[in-house]
């Protein structure tokens, strides 16, 4: 390929990617000479300027019609314009909380390090969402992966962080090979893949035996995705990562993480294997196999929420907490219903806010503390009343009271779950039962703030960029909750029910 | 199913990759293990050059069984490290028993799967200029996730200094 065809493609598509890679590698540079004693946190501001531009970036692009680069290897439809907005929003919050973790034992010697290895395991993800071949949206699920295995390390004198950071390479390895052993079947019964070029080949299948095939390849993958959602079988990995990890890392894993992971599921499954006719070839197979799925979103919420109420470390129960809300994502997935692509782009939107907000007043409490026991919030009320007010905006929103983003997230995904035919009613009441369940550790929380006496009376001092995150989010969280049509009107005018994520 | 020369190669081949293995997760010395892993290496090669594949097949030996296990070597030579495992994995014989039956069956359902598995026939130029079909596919269709690996690959460099850099030492320079 001479220069000529390679300037030929529309690079500009790319613009929000180059950005965040320049960024990075900028940031590694400033990193390696600056002098010692400048303060690294001016490099997190490099980098939260780099994300705000990357999202002004792909802004612009959202007038642009599908496009593609190098035969689908990129590819910016809807589905990627939509969720790359997530991801960007969702960084830059966490990396406003960032810029103020100032841990007991110091993050000094690492912070440059932190931002850099943030952005390039943020571009992962964008990869993913906006891939079209199964090798870009492995390479990205694998930068992903392995800038968070680092991230999860950074604190390399605690003890926890080092068990954290064990348990999850050696997890994520496992479930990396399970989800290409199930990829490399794909690929042989296919020979492309692309996936476009896969779903056209896979329409035209007949022979049984492959069709199994396919079926193993469909689990096999599944449940190496299952991972990167945290949800069960491979969810052992997130409480203790949740707890060891840097709390800014703990919110990026349970947000930013958590999307990208539903991102490349729903790529792969919903273009390849609903191509795939089962049976009398009227069925395909992801129909075919949603008992599967809702079995394991339902297993996935029960146990989410049943072990966090024995919690008593803020940062588990929270990682429990993700465990299950990455189970009522599930249930919309297993739906399949028209709005399937709308609701969860709505719950993640809604995840990304009330999970933020609540992360930042936990990063703000637990370091003042030095300990991550939920006994520290009592009497938040006395000693902050805002804050405690804010938290408990989150802690509804996260539980589903209505008024709140988190609501209408639920709603619209228990409609969906209703709206099709057979209606999940199984899965439906699953998810209302496992609801309330939550109510109990949720509210524990809350009497904690509210009606305990505080252990000690002084003031909490509020950093610039924390202020900021709780803010932003409690705001968006309650505009999102009262008038949830603004982001559906968005999703509407700018998306088109995702149309062309086919195509 | 006819045996031919292939199918012993493979046979021979992929017995000694799954025995060097086994053996990786059984023997109790470091340096042991490290040949074990190098058997493995080596027969996952073979079994390249068995798929026409030989410009794989070399790199293959050239990176793992040379480069790698060289690292892993030196890394054990340099660090401190008890060389004997300690203690047998705990768990009793039901927990044994039930995780064979598990493998067993993993394998009973792939085997089904794949064991007359028709493909069609094989495109015939598979053999023919391997590193430049390669070098063309990778240089012209998969450029975007080429360079991608470029950054995995700083991630991964940068990861390794951070995570094994001695920071006591530093400090105690320092002072």
């Amino acid at each position: 390929m001479d220069l000529e065809t390679l300037l030929s493609y529309e690079w500009s598509l790319m613009g929000p990617e180059f950005i965040i890679v320049i960024a990075s590698v900028i940031l590694t540079l400033l990193d390696l000479f600056l002098p010692k004693k400048f303060n690294r946190r001016m490099l997190g501001w490099f980098a939260f300027v780099a994300v705000l531009a990357a999202i002004v970036s792909l802004l612009g692009l959202l007038d642009n019609q599908v496009g593609s680069i190098l035969h689908d290897t990129f590819r910016l439809d809807s589905f990627a314009k939509a969720f790359k907005l997530l991801l960007l929003v969702g960084s830059a919050l966490v990396l406003l909380l960032a810029i103020d973790y100032e841990p007991k034992e110091g993050l000094t010697e690492y912070r440059g390090e932190f931002f850099y290895l943030f952005l390039t395991g943020l571009l992962g993800a964008m990869i993913m969402s906006s891939s079209g071949d199964l090798i870009t949206l492995f390479v990205g699920l694998e930068l992903l992966s392995i800038s968070s295995y680092i991230l999860a390390g950074l604190r390399k004198k605690n003890l926890k962080s080092n068990e954290s950071a064990m348990k999850y390479v050696i997890n994520g390895s496992i479930s990396t090979a399970i989800t290409l052993f199930g990829m490399s079947y794909l690929y042989g019964i296919t020979g492309s893949t692309n996936l476009n070029e896969m779903s056209g080949m896979l329409r035209t299948l007949t022979d049984p035996q492959y069709t199994y095939l396919l079926g193993l390849a469909f689990f096999m993958i599944f449940v190496g995705l299952a991972f990167k959602l945290a949800s069960v079988p491979f969810h052992m990995w997130a409480p203790d990562v949740y707890e060891g990890a840097p709390t800014p890392v703990t919110a990026f894993l349970s947000v930013v993480s958590k999307i990208a992971g539903f991102v490349i599921l729903i790529r792969i499954m919903v273009s390849i294997f609903s191509s795939i006719p089962v049976g009398d070839g009227t069925i395909p197979m992801l129909f075919d196999l949603q008992d599967f799925i809702g079995f394991l979103a339902a297993v996935t919420m029960i146990l989410g929420n049943v072990v966090a109420l024995r919690q008593r470390n803020i940062k588990r129960l929270f990682a429990y907490s993700s465990i299950a809300h990455a189970g009522y994502i599930l249930v919309a997935f297993t739906a399949m219903s028209y709005v399937m692509f709308d609701s969860i782009w709505f719950y993640m939107l809604a995840y990304v806010f009330m999970n933020l907000g609540a992360f930042a007043i936990i990063q703000l409490i637990t370091e003042k503390e030095g300990s991550e026991d939920i006994g520290h919030f009592a009497g938040l009320y006395r000693r902050s009343p805002i804050l405690a007010v804010t938290m408990a905006v989150f802690i509804l929103s996260l539980a589903g009271i209505p008024g709140t983003a988190g609501f209408i997230g639920k709603l619209n995904i228990f409609l969906g779950a209703l709206m099709v035919s057979p209606s999940h009613y199984v899965l439906a009441s699953i998810m209302i039962a496992t609801t309330v369940v939550s109510y109990f550790y949720y509210f524990g929380i809350m009497t904690q703030m509210f009606f305990r006496p505080a252990a000690e009376e002084t003031k909490l001092k509020l950093p610039a960029g924390t202020n900021a995150v709780i803010i932003i989010c409690a705001v968006a969280t309650i505009l999102l909750g009262v008038m949830p049509q603004l982001a559906f009107d968005f999703l509407q005018t700018n998306f088109n029910q995702f149309m062309d994520f086919m195509g | 199913m006819t045996v031919s020369g292939e199918f012993i190669a493979f046979l021979a081949l992929a017995l000694v990759a799954i025995i060097g293995g086994v053996l990786l997760l059984n023997l109790k010395k470091v340096v042991h293990m490290v040949v074990a892993l190098v058997f493995t290496f080596l027969s996952i090669a073979g079994i390249y050059v068995l798929l026409s594949a030989e410009f794989l097949a070399v790199v293959q030996i050239l990176v793992y069984s040379g480069a790698i296990s060289i690292i892993m070597l030196f890394g054990i030579m340099l660090t401190k490290h008890n060389d004997e495992d300690e203690g047998d994995s705990k768990g009793g014989g039901w927990r044994k028993a039930f995780l064979f039956l598990g493998v067993l069956a993993f394998g009973a359902v792939f085997y089904i799967g794949i064991y007359n598995l028709d493909f069609g026939s094989a495109p015939a130029a598979l053999h023919e200029n391997n590193p430049e079909q390669i070098g063309i596919e990778l240089y012209s269709k998969y450029v975007i996730p080429f360079e991608l690996m470029s950054v995995l690959l700083l991630v991964a460099f940068v990861g390794a200094i951070v995570l094994s850099r001695n920071d006591e030492k530093e400090e105690a320079d320092k002072e």
